[in-house]
Parts: C-alpha cells; sequence; structure tokens
C-alpha cells in the first residue's frame, strides 16, 4: 500500500475513534450536544463533563497507544524480533514498578516529575538488561524468556511494594498498575505525560536509519556507517521514555505494541524505519477503540483497559507462536 | 441437744455452701471483655466499666476507621488472633459478624463466650446495639443513659430551613458512593438532605461515576480526609480538578474522618455537623436584601 | 584509492588471531585472500574495514581507518559479511538499496540517482529480474547475489567480501567473480577471501595466503600457488596448468604424513 494512504487513513481512523471516544459516557449527553460544549462552552456542565473528563481521556488513550505502537515497532526493529513488545519483554511492568516506588514511598508528592522519572527509570533498566541478556544471536525463545522473567520480578516487586504501604487501599491497587486504567484522567496527566512521550518519539524516530541498516544483522549495519552504540542508546532512551512516561499515568497496558506491528507490517515495504509512524497511529487507534470497548462492554460497569488489550492480544500472541514455528515473519 | 459433732457438721455444711457460692459470689464482678472488630471496639470503650475492657482492636487507634483513636490507646491492642485473645482469658468477647469465621469458630470451640454484632446499617438501630452491648457488659444504667441520649437528641434535630431540599453525596475513595443501605445514607437523609446516590440509583457502596456527578451537581460532597503520609491512587479520585469547578457546589469533610464507618454515640456528630454545613448551601442560605 | 596495514596485530578474547600482518591492496584489482579454517582471514578484514580493534596501522590513502567518522568509512569501504543475516523479508529493490544508507544523511528518500546506481548494481549481479521478489523466497544463490548487489550500489571504492561464493554453484560462483573483475576495471579495490583455490587462481590478479594469522605468501597467482606453498599453507598436493584464459587448480591429496594445521 502506498505510504502516503497509509499514514492518511491510519490518522483518519486514529481521529474518528478520538471523536467516537469523546461522545461515550455515563452522562448521556447528544453528539451535538458534546461538540457544541467541547468547543463553544455554553451548557456549564456538558463543557466540564467534556473538557475535563472525556477530553483528556480521549488525549491520553491516543498519545499512550501511539507511544506504546512506535515502542513495539522500534523494539522489534532493533531486537529482530518480531514478539518483542514493551509490555511482553517486561518494560511496562518495570515502569510500572519505578512509578510504585515513587509514588507509595511520597517521594512523588514532593516533586511533580518524580512519578514519570521513577518510571522512566524502571523502563530503561529492563530494556538493558534485556539487551544485555538476550544479545544479538539470541534466539526468540531467549528473548521472550527473559522478557517473561523480567516482568515476573517487577510484578512481585511491586506486589510488595503495595502490600508495604501503610494505605489500606494500596495493595488492591495493583490491579491499576499491571493493567492499565484511563479512568477519570486529568489534562495534568496529559501535561505530565506529553512533553516525555514527544522526546521518546524523537529519539526514536532519529533512529530510523538505524533500525533499517539493522536488517542486514549487527555486522551489516556497522558496514553501512551504523554507529551501533548511539543507536542502542538512543533507542533505550526512546522507548523508557515514551513508554516510562505512558506508564507513570495510566499505568502497564499490554499488547499494543505486538498487535499493532503485525497487522500493519504486510502494508508496507517491511522496512523497520517505514514502520515506525504507521504503527503509532495505529496503536493510537486501537487503544482507543478498546478504551471504548471498555466502556461500553459491561453495562454499569467499566472494565480495565488492560483487560480488554489482553483479551485481544493474548490469543493474538499465541497465533504467531503457533505461526513463528513455520518461521514466517 | 447441740453436739459438738453436730456443730462440726453444720460448719462443714456451711463452709461448702460457702464455697460453692464462692464462684456465683465471684460473678457479681464484671464480666472481662475483649473486642475483635472495630465498631464493637468503640462501643465497648464507651461503655467499659476501668479495668473491664481487657483488649480492643489494632484498627481502633486508626484515625480514618475510628472515632476514637486516642481512647483506643488505652487499651493493649490485638490482631484478632485466637493466640492473643486466649492469653487474655476473657469473660465475654464482641465481634462483628462479618469478621475472621475461622477465629470465632476456635475460641468458641475453647469454650469463650462469643456475641457478634452486626454492622449497623441505620441510625434507627443504634440505641438498641448500645442497650445490647450494656446488658453483654453488665453495664445497663450507662447504656440506658447515652442511649435514651442519642434518641432524644436525634429527635430534637431541628428541621432545616431550605427553599427546596439540599442534595448531598458522600463521595469516597476510589469514587465510591454511599447509597441506601448503608449508615451515611440515613445519617444523609435524617439531617434534612437528599442523598444523590438514592436518586441515581446506586445503592450500597457503589462507584459513582464522576461524569454523572458532574452532570447533576449537588449542593454538596462530603469527601474523606486523606490518610496522612501515605499516599495511594484512590485519593487522586477526591481531587480531580473538576471537583472544584462545580459552580454552587461544596466540598467539606467531618472534623473527624470516622464519624459514620461505624454506628455509636459519634454517629449523632456527623448528624449535627451535617445540619451545621446547611447553612452554607446555596438552597439554604438565608434570602439576602438585594 | 589504495588501503595499506602495516604491522597490523588483533586480539580476540584472550588469543591474537592476527599477528604483525602488513600489506597494501591497489585500485584495479582483484586481491584473493587464503587460508585454512582459523587463519585469521574474516579477521583481518574486518580489522581492515574498521570494524575491530587493533595495534599497528591502517590506512586508506594515507589516513587512518581507526580514525574516521562512521559514515565517512561507509562511504568509502563496502564490507560483505559472511553470515547471510536478514530478519525481515524486504524486496530485493529495497535490500539492495539498503546500500545506499551511509549517502543519505537523514533524508531517506531515493533520489533518481540513487535508484539508477541500485539499478545498475542489480544488472551487474543479474539479480534486475527479482526485483520485486521478497528476500524469503529467494534462493541460496539468489540471495548471495543480493547481497554482493548491496555491497555494489554502496558504490565505495574499497570493496571487502568475506566468503561471497560460499555455497554457490559453479555458474554462480564463476559469475560472481567476473562481477569482481569488472568492479575492479572500474577502478576499485576488491579484496575477496575464498576457500576455492581454483577459483581464486584463475579470477584473482594476487593472492595473499594466511596461516596462523601471519601472511604465508604474496604475490600473483602464478607465483604463490606453488605445489611447495601449498603443502605448507594447506597440507595438501595439487595439480596446477595455464590455458589461455588463466590459470587452474585441482586439489588431489592431503600431503603425506602431515596434518593440515
Amino acid at each position: 500500500m502506498n505510504r502516503r494512504l497509509l499514514i492518511a487513513s491510519l490518522a483518519i481512523a486514529a481521529l474518528v475513534l478520538m471523536l467516537v471516544s469523546m461522545l461515550t459516557g455515563p452522562a448521556g449527553l447528544g453528539p451535538v450536544q458534546s461538540i457544541r460544549a467541547l468547543v463553544a462552552g455554553g451548557d456549564e456542565a456538558a463543557m466540564l463533563i467534556m473538557r475535563e473528563i472525556r477530553l483528556p481521556r480521549a488525549l491520553l488513550a491516543a498519545l499512550v497507544g501511539f507511544s506504546l505502537g512506535v515502542s513495539g515497532a522500534a523494539l522489534q526493529g532493533f531486537l529482530r524480533n518480531p514478539l518483542a513488545e514493551p509490555g511482553i519483554i517486561g518494560v511496562s511492568a518495570s515502569a510500572a514498578l519505578g512509578a510504585v516506588l515513587m509514588f507509595y514511598t511520597g517521594i512523588a508528592g514532593a516533586s511533580l516529575l518524580a512519578l514519570p522519572a521513577g518510571a522512566l527509570a524502571g523502563a530503561a533498566v529492563c530494556v538493558f538488561a534485556l539487551i544485555a541478556i538476550a544479545s544479538a544471536r539470541a534466539s526468540t525463545i531467549t528473548l521472550i524468556l527473559a522478557g517473561v522473567a523480567l516482568s515476573s520480578l517487577a510484578a512481585a516487586l511491586t506486589s510488595l511494594v503495595l502490600n508495604l504501604s501503610p494505605n489500606p487501599f494500596a495493595a488492591y491497587e495493583i490491579i491499576f498498575w499491571l493493567l492499565g486504567s484511563l479512568k477519570d484522567r486529568t489534562m495534568d496527566h496529559v501535561w505530565l505525560a506529553l512533553p516525555l512521550m514527544a522526546l521518546g518519539w524523537a529519539a526514536l524516530w532519529s533512529s530510523c536509519r538505524a533500525l533499517d541498516a539493522l536488517s542486514l544483522g549487527e555486522e551489516g549495519a556497522a558496514g553501512l556507517g551504523v554507529n551501533l552504540a548511539r543507536a542502542r542508546l538512543f533507542i533505550i532512551g526512546g522507548v523508557a521514555l515514551s513508554v516510562g512516561a505512558a506508564t507513570a499515568v495510566t499505568g502497564a497496558i499490554g499488547f499494543i505494541g505486538l498487535i499493532v506491528p503485525h497487522l500493519i507490517r504486510p502494508l508496507t515495504d517491511r522496512l523497520p524505519g517505514n514502520l515506525l509512524l504507521p504503527s503509532g497511529l495505529g496503536g493510537a487507534a486501537l487503544l482507543t477503540a478498546a478504551d471504548i470497548v471498555a466502556r461500553s462492554a459491561i453495562v454499569e460497569r467499566e472494565l480495565n483497559v488492560g483487560v480488554v488489550t489482553a483479551l485481544i492480544g493474548a490469543p493474538f500472541f499465541l497465533w504467531l507462536v503457533v505461526r513463528s514455528r513455520r518461521e514466517v515473519f | 441437744m447441740v453436739t459438738k459433732r453436730a456443730v462440726e457438721s453444720v460448719m462443714a455444711g456451711v463452709t461448702a455452701a460457702w464455697l460453692l457460692a464462692a464462684p456465683g459470689l465471684a460473678q457479681d464482678r464484671l464480666p472481662t471483655v475483649a473486642s475483635l472488630n472495630v465498631c464493637t471496639d468503640q462501643l465497648a470503650m464507651a461503655l467499659a466499666a476501668p479495668g473491664q475492657l481487657k483488649s480492643v482492636s489494632a484498627l481502633a487507634r486508626d484515625p480514618m476507621l475510628s472515632a476514637m483513636p486516642e481512647e483506643a490507646k488505652a487499651f493493649p491492642a490485638n490482631r484478632g488472633l485466637a493466640e492473643e485473645v486466649f492469653t487474655l482469658k476473657p469473660d465475654l468477647i464482641v465481634t462483628g459478624t462479618f469478621s475472621l469465621h475461622n477465629t470465632t469458630g476456635l475460641l468458641r470451640r475453647l469454650g469463650f463466650r462469643i456475641e457478634e454484632f452486626d454492622y449497623s446499617q441505620s441510625l434507627a438501630t443504634i440505641p438498641a446495639d448500645i442497650r445490647r452491648m450494656g446488658q453483654l457488659m453488665q453495664r445497663t444504667a450507662r447504656a440506658e443513659e447515652i442511649a435514651s441520649g442519642f434518641e432524644k437528641k436525634l429527635a430534637g434535630l431541628t428541621p432545616l430551613k431550605c427553599r427546596r431540599k439540599p442534595v448531598a453525596i458522600a463521595y469516597g475513595q476510589r469514587g465510591i458512593s454511599l447509597g441506601p443501605g448503608t449508615l451515611a445514607h440515613t445519617v444523609i437523609e435524617a439531617a434534612g438532605f437528599e442523598n444523590l446516590a438514592a436518586r441515581v440509583g446506586l445503592d450500597g457502596m457503589s462507584p459513582f461515576p464522576l461524569e454523572l456527578l458532574v452532570a447533576s451537581p449537588p449542593d454538596l460532597i462530603i469527601l474523606p480526609g486523606a490518610t496522612p503520609g501515605a499516599p495511594a491512587l484512590a485519593d487522586e479520585a477526591l481531587s480531580h480538578p473538576v471537583l472544584k469547578k462545580l459552580p454552587g457546589t461544596v466540598t467539606a469533610s467531618f472534623s473527624r474522618a470516622a464519624l459514620w464507618s461505624c454506628g455509636g454515640p459519634f454517629t449523632l456528630d456527623a448528624l449535627q455537623e451535617l445540619h451545621a454545613l446547611a447553612e452554607r448551601l446555596t438552597p439554604c442560605k438565608p434570602e439576602t436584601g438585594s | 584509492m589504495s588501503i595499506s596495514a602495516q604491522d597490523v596485530s588483533v586480539r580476540l578474547g584472550e588469543r591474537e588471531v592476527v599477528h604483525g600482518v602488513s600489506l597494501t591492496l591497489k585500485s584495479g584489482q582483484v586481491t584473493g585472500l587464503l587460508g585454512p579454517n582459523g587463519a585469521g582471514k574474516s579477521t583481518l578484514m574486518r580489522a581492515l574495514g574498521g570494524q575491530l580493534a587493533h595495534s599497528g596501522s591502517i590506512m586508506l590513502d594515507g589516513e587512518p581507518v581507526a580514525q574516521m567518522q562512521d559514515v565517512a568509512r561507509a562511504r568509502r569501504i563496502a564490507w560483505l559479511p559472511q553470515s547471510r543475516e536478514l530478519s525481515w523479508p524486504l524486496s530485493v529493490e529495497n535490500l539492495v538499496a539498503l546500500g545506499r544508507l551511509p549517502w543519505h544523511g537523514w533524508r531517506r528518500t531515493r533520489s533518481p540517482a540513487d535508484r539508477e546506481l541500485c539499478r545498475n548494481a542489480m544488472q551487474l549481479m543479474e539479480v534486475d529480474a527479482l526485483a520485486h521478489r521478497p528476500a524469503d523466497q529467494l534462493s541460496g544463490g539468489e540471495l548471495a547475489r543480493v547481497l554482493m548487489a548491496r555491497a555494489v550500489a554502496q558504490d565505495t571504492p574499497i570493496l571487502l567480501a568475506d566468503e561471497p561464493a560460499a555455497g554457490l554453484d559453479p555458474a554462480h560462483q564463476i559469475s560472481m567473480m567476473a562481477a569482481m573483475r569488472q568492479l575492479a576495471g572500474r577502478s576499485r579495490t576488491i579484496l575477496v577471501s575464498l576457500h576455492d583455490l581454483s577459483l581464486a587462481a584463475r579470477w584473482c590478479d594476487r593472492l595473499v595466503l594466511m596461516k596462523n594469522g601471519r601472511v604465508a605468501a604474496d604475490g600473483a597467482p602464478g607465483a604463490v600457488m606453488t605445489k611447495a606453498v601449498l603443502a605448507r599453507v594447506y597440507g595438501i598436493n595439487a595439480e596446477m596448468g595455464h590455458d589461455e584464459c588463466g590459470m587452474w587448480l585441482a586439489p588431489l591429496g592431503l600431503t603425506q604424513g602431515d596434518e593440515a594445521r
């Protein structure tokens, strides 16, 4: 498919879904009323609902989805493995651990940036560890096992920290951190996460060439003039920034980074660098759709959005594992 | 004829009778009590004679759950474990119906007397609970004093002078509201408010969607205080910026966080504080000249 | 452009794999790098390509390779590794176009000049008919030629190829070496490592034989490929001769009572 056509369609899909997301909610506002309240004001309650509750939610779904999609594509290109994504290889869980450490010890209360900083650090440590364990010629098995191990360790430590908190609610909040949620997010969350995510996207985008060159392996890439150490740094930094900032405000949401690049890759020329932007847009669309489902699926209750992405993603992952036995990408 | 043997046997009989009666005489002292549940803790503390209450649960010292945290510090704390209670050897153990079934079963098998209290679901049942606790602890006079005082104050509450019935909601951690079937609901209604949770149809403790709160804003949102020094995401729901932007809505918290977590004499304070708050609310503000 | 090594030694881990190698490669020549397994051929080539740390000096027209920027080096030396790794089923066209990466900088668009170079490279390696085929549907020989086309498309004065003819059928081996000669004819400096002694003898202008990390022989095929040298370096007996096209060579068997070390 023509690249411009692909990007345009994905962008339009994401925007349409964001619109639907802003029209979804328990307050029962009609479409016309909602749009008018969002843009022009008027009815005070409708305006508050649209601008303070629904808008940040829709924005965050799109931005977090974009971050997860682009990080998944970057990790797959860098690790040369189509099964890599921030959730499976433990980056999201590690980011959640970092955030939890900052939040429940009260450090996050002292400084606004402490929470995303913790998440960033957690994510970066995980990617470092993964690259150390699953080096260039490691098989898929090694990578996935390493990811599972890191993910389990992060989840266990998160659970420990939460149980040690003096606050009685803390122990139950593990569901938020490990399954993610976009409920009642505020514009403050958007402004906190957006600059960091944007920095992450920039770092990943600047590694486009390196990702393309890595199609030929590390030796081939080095022969094409790619500085592998610098590329590694920018990819780690980019993934840590975008996934870390996202996890700090919504908890760990998995599988977006796995599903989206896979679905989009056959529509591109398969050069890893060319997959980044479409994966980001696809991720924005998919997470927004998942969030709409999370709010509409069960009457009167709201699901954690991570439950929806896991319900789609885990079977998809299984299917990929079965397919990969026949060495098809 | 009174023989020496007759006197001896009479004396033996009297001694025997006295020895047999001794436990009965000992029964005349007040029963020692241990409480395993934060709600029974507070009832027991209100009624106990000095030295009668041997232990209360550790939660009674938590200001988020107990309205009498300072008083609770005078008593040894227990975590509801059978071993702790066993060493105290109380005559009576009081606890709630929903707590620690394994522990209560074990204690019963060990021969202790256990009395269970339902969680008070309404203002109206509180005096009965007070009286029952008084009877169990053999402090009926004190219990009657407190219970009838409660009933009198409840009956003597002056009705609100409002143009229309003000609407209130109890909005707690994680955005959970207290609707019909909870103690808080009866307090809200007794104070003269309409409970927004009831109007929307959310009974008991249910998540209350933030959007509905904004769509039909109440006159009063009752917030719990945040747990000092121990942050949790649950508190984030209470600090959503939109809550401060609702026009005509007042947000407030009780002077003590746990006034309506359990039913007791202190629950009346919650009622009175709500009543006093009413004057700050739009439909209840005194009409001014301009 | 010439590349010269002076007393180059390379350590891999604790072992010294290449000892004090000195040689100069000139443009317009196809130089064959030969030697038994483990002689240090790949290691030497990687050092020449600036991929490995080394002692001694390696100069590109007087400029030290070790101090060059990655991109500047990639515009002068094309390195074709032995492992034919390919992670994604890219189309042949896109694969070959990867060779243009060092020339792009931040821009990722392909100019008409780029496309021309790629097309020429594919024609030289006879894979232009396969332009739109995904790489996972190529045979081993086709993939080898496509990867060579990528290196050719890089349009560098120097080309270092590590066993590019390995696993190819005789026809494809010959056409690969013919293509190398053509490139040399266009003033490029070509270094290829080979195991096929006959192929090397026939198609290379110069041969360098390595053994145990040192240069054992260096010169024209006729001078280097002698029975004595082959027995010393490879431990084999061979027959050789000349015809109108060049030299031919046929390994016959192991030398008596000698293990090829």
